[in-house]
């Protein structure tokens, strides 16, 4: 078949020297982030995006892949060692891999949940080559009013079903929106929301954006509660896994994998869907279901492999539809946009070797996640002992040199602040964070489209439907927005929260 | 300073955080009157700002729907957020592993770091990045609570120098060198 | 009476702890033991967890004297211990002490120090065998 060709041509590519050293990094520096709780995949790429300006953007996406996944991994080591009082943890494998830790069996949930990662990557990496440009192909022919209907449906989803408050999911976005107003209109030239400062004329570059809201806001809101009773760290030695804990981990892991990558690749599917229901579909199917709840490790193959296939699913809408539904794919879009690429369904056609080194990199990056990180795993637990206010120097250092290399201007750095200042007010109100960086980043995309297909029906509203699949796609949005609160009252129940903690906390 | 004791008869167990609970505030939060009010201020701003733009003649639709929709929008959005808040209803503070959620905020420690940031704004470009970039690491640190402030000026000063010189030599961004131009 | 013992899960912590034991014994006093923490690591060490403050009450249960065992969070370790000996106004603080070399001396803070200096009742310092 033509992609695999492809494939192996960006494998070949791939595997440059400078090319592994770059995945690499990613890699360790993504699981570095990852372990440190609250510090996750999207902070990192927001911060190496001023250091990326240098480097070609293959490379620098080899990278951020590796950051990604890296960032996975280093989020389940951290929920499996820190020893966490009770039900605090949400994220189902620390419900059952901490409690395996407990029993002394820490080294396995680690090694379930590396290998898991590593399974359901590869083979989720695989099904992004095979959907991705068949997605592609279909979608080029798309015109203006779809391609906006379709963002809008992303928007949409990803700001009314997640989240415990569909209010605050819209006050988030619409703040991305205003945000994304600032700067030169496209058409007509004139400067919007610029505050009376020319200063402001121009966009406000993703990084400060992103950096400050990420970065300097996470640090922030640190600050405001930086002391709290230390938890204890559960010891491991090297991670591995007997011959009885394969035999039961390899069919969670494949039917992990196949609930994940389809939630990955839809809108506002997130992780936490998939996971939940793999845990509980292991839990229906295994032999010894009691022991689910004391560290059952079909609990853990699952709900990781199902976490990872859901990154890795992340990759067909981006890849192909130009399309980012998490928010490490939202600054990554932001990144291509930096780079001059311009994402959407040409892009598999107009840089088919980025695409192809990249998929053949989210390949190379997973191995090297298992070779690397599984040796690594008691070292990666000593960096919890870092005490805070040395990590969030670092980053309050970072995020300020980020800032300045922009322009090299103050100005970035006083934005920059404002931003942190946001960030630490979404925090403290609950408003999450990936309905607002989609409307920064997607808010003026979707007005050009929104623009193009009116101006082609000259103005009459019917420009915007008088595509098949825009008509089709509003209903779609229609029925998201009225059926779940429908549902909930004829069933008399009010709405059930959908908490997007663990989005915020792993910070996909 | 939070504390807890344990003597021979066991006394209750410490508030262990559950997730969602937020011991310091019970009833209205007042605070989110405040960002009612700002998102209002946003609202409203941007749909005046949107007035001041010209409709281009080949354009039907103009630069200033967007605005007009998103301004608009914001508006409500405030007003729902303020019924919202006299309703009780408060936003889930963002808990993570790292947070003990029945502290009290330490709002006098972020304001030590704004401080510090404003600092670095002010001095980024007469001092340069070398020197403020050390200030920034070792003061940020001092107002987390570190006590060794000669070790974290040391650790800031690697830094900052060897940012620059990266950012410099190696990406050809030129940082800048404030007082210290010409030694650098 | 008072004794209090400036504690860490360690081998230093524990030198002190038995020193302190047999000193609460000999005035008859009772014994108070502080185990403190900056709380700025999501990790710390010298923080006991549950299984060792339950290990560490068990071998206080077998003393005749009355015993206490406080765990607390705060900004600075020595302010947090010399806290607990003003408020019980104690006779004696017992602590743990540590080799440090030069540039040690010179680069990390001392809580003991810090103790031996701000102590209002006189300090014993041992270290472990």
């Amino acid at each position: 078949m033509d992609s695999l060709s492809l494939l192996w041509d960006g494998l070949q590519a791939a595997m440059t020297p400078s090319n592994l050293v770059y995945a690499a990094l990613g890699v360790l520096l993504g699981t570095f982030v990852g372990v440190l709780p609250g510090i996750g995949p999207a902070m990192a790429v927001a911060l190496l995006l001023p250091v990326t300006n240098g480097m070609e953007p293959t490379q620098a996406f080899i990278m951020f892949a590796g950051i990604y996944y890296g960032g996975m991994y280093g989020g389940s080591t951290t929920s499996i060692l820190l020893n966490t009082p009770g039900e605090s943890a949400s994220v189902m494998t620390a419900i059952e891999g901490n409690k395996m830790a407990k029993n002394g069996r820490a080294a396995q949930a680690l090694a379930t949940a590396a290998i898991g990662s590593f399974v359901a990557g590869t083979i989720g990496t695989l099904l992004v080559v095979f959907f991705a440009p068949a997605m592609a192909e279909v979608a080029v022919g798309v015109g203006a009013p779809s391609y906006f209907a379709m963002m809008l449906l992303a928007v949409v989803l990803v700001t009314s079903v997640l989240g415990s408050s569909k209010l605050r999911g819209f006050i988030g976005l619409f703040l991305g929106l205003t945000i994304g107003l600032v700067g030169l209109d496209l058409s007509t030239g004139q400067p919007r929301l610029d505050f009376g400062s020319a200063l402001l004329a121009g966009r406000i570059d993703v990084v400060v954006v992103a950096v400050g809201i990420f970065a300097l806001g996470e640090a922030l809101w640190v600050a405001a509660h930086l002391r709290s009773k230390p938890l204890g760290i559960i010891p491991v030695g090297q991670p591995f896994l007997g011959r009885e804990d394969w035999a039961r981990s390899w069919k969670p892991w494949l039917r992990g994998t196949a609930l994940g990558f389809p939630f990955g690749a839809v809108p506002a599917g997130g992780a936490e869907t998939p996971t939940f229901l793999s845990y509980l579909l292991e839990r229906r199917l295994a032999r010894n279901s009691d022991e689910f709840g004391h560290g059952a490790i079909e609990g853990v193959a699952g709900p990781e492999a199902a976490n990872n296939a859901s990154a890795a699913g992340t990759f067909v809408p981006l890849l192909a539809l130009g399309l980012p539904v998490t928010a490490t794919a939202t600054i990554m879009l932001a990144a291509m946009q930096g780079f001059g690429i311009q994402p959407g369904p040409q892009l598999m056609e107009s840089e088919p070797d980025l695409v192809w080194t990249l998929l053949a990199s989210l390949l190379i990056g997973n191995t090297l996640l298992l070779v690397l990180n599984l040796p690594l795993a008691p070292l990666w637990a000593r960096l919890l002992q870092t005490p805070r206010p040395y990590l969030y120097s670092g980053i309050l250092f970072f995020a300020s040199l980020g800032a300045y290399t922009v322009n090299q201007q103050p100005f970035d750095l006083f934005l920059l602040l404002l931003f942190g200042l946001l960030g630490f007010a979404i925090r403290r109100f609950g408003v999450p964070v990936l309905p607002l960086i989609l409307g920064v980043i997607l808010g003026p995309l979707m007005e050009v489209k929104l623009r193009e297909a009116l101006a082609l029906s000259d103005g009459s509203p019917s420009g915007l439907v008088n595509e098949v699949l825009a008509v089709l796609i509003y209903v779609v949005i229609a029925l998201a927005l009225l059926v779940p609160p429908l549902v909930a009252r004829l069933r008399g129940e009010p709405d059930s929260p959908r908490r997007e903690r663990e989005e915020q906390m792993s910070d996909r | 300073m939070s504390t807890t004791s344990r003597t021979p008869p066991p006394s209750a167990p410490d508030g262990a955080p559950d997730g969602a609970h937020d011991g310091a505030h019970d009833g209205i939060d007042k605070a989110q009157y405040g960002l009612a009010v700002l998102l209002a201020a946003l609202g409203v701003y941007t749909i005046i700002d949107a007035t001041t733009l010209k409709v281009g003649f080949a354009d039907p639709v103009g630069p200033r729907l967007f605005p007009y929709l998103i301004g608009a929008v914001m508006v409500v959005l405030s007003v729902l957020l303020a019924l919202s808040t006299a309703r009780g209803e408060r936003g889930e503070q963002e808990t993570g592993e790292d947070i003990d959620p029945d502290a009290r905020p330490d709002l006098v420690t972020v304001l030590k770091l704004v401080g510090i940031l404003v600092l670095n704004i002010a001095t980024v470009d007469v001092l340069g990045w070398a020197i403020t970039g050390a200030v920034v690491f070792a003061g940020c640190a001092w107002a987390l609570g570190s006590r060794t402030l000669l070790k974290d000026v040391v650790i800031g000063a690697v830094l900052s120098v060897g940012s620059w010189y990266f950012f410099y030599s190696g990406l050809d961004i030129p940082l800048s060198p404030g007082i210290l131009d010409g030694i650098l | 009476m008072t004794v209090v013992v400036g504690y860490l899960p360690d081998q230093y912590g524990r030198a002190a702890l038995a020193a302190g034991i047999e000193e609460s014994r000999l005035r008859g006093a009772r014994l108070v033991v502080v185990n403190a923490t900056k709380g700025d690591a999501w990790v710390d060490k010298s923080f006991a967890d549950e299984q060792q403050v339950s290990e560490l009450e068990s071998e206080l249960s077998g003393l005749e004297v009355g015993y206490e065992v406080r765990q607390s969070v705060g900004p600075d370790l020595a302010d947090q211990v010399l806290d607990v000996v003003r408020e019980t106004e104690a006779r004696l603080l017992v602590i743990g002490l540590r080799h440090r070399t030069p540039a040690g001396k010179l680069f990390l803070g001392s809580t003991a120090q810090q103790l031996l200096m701000g102590s209002p009742c006189p300090v014993l310092a041992v270290k472990p065998d």
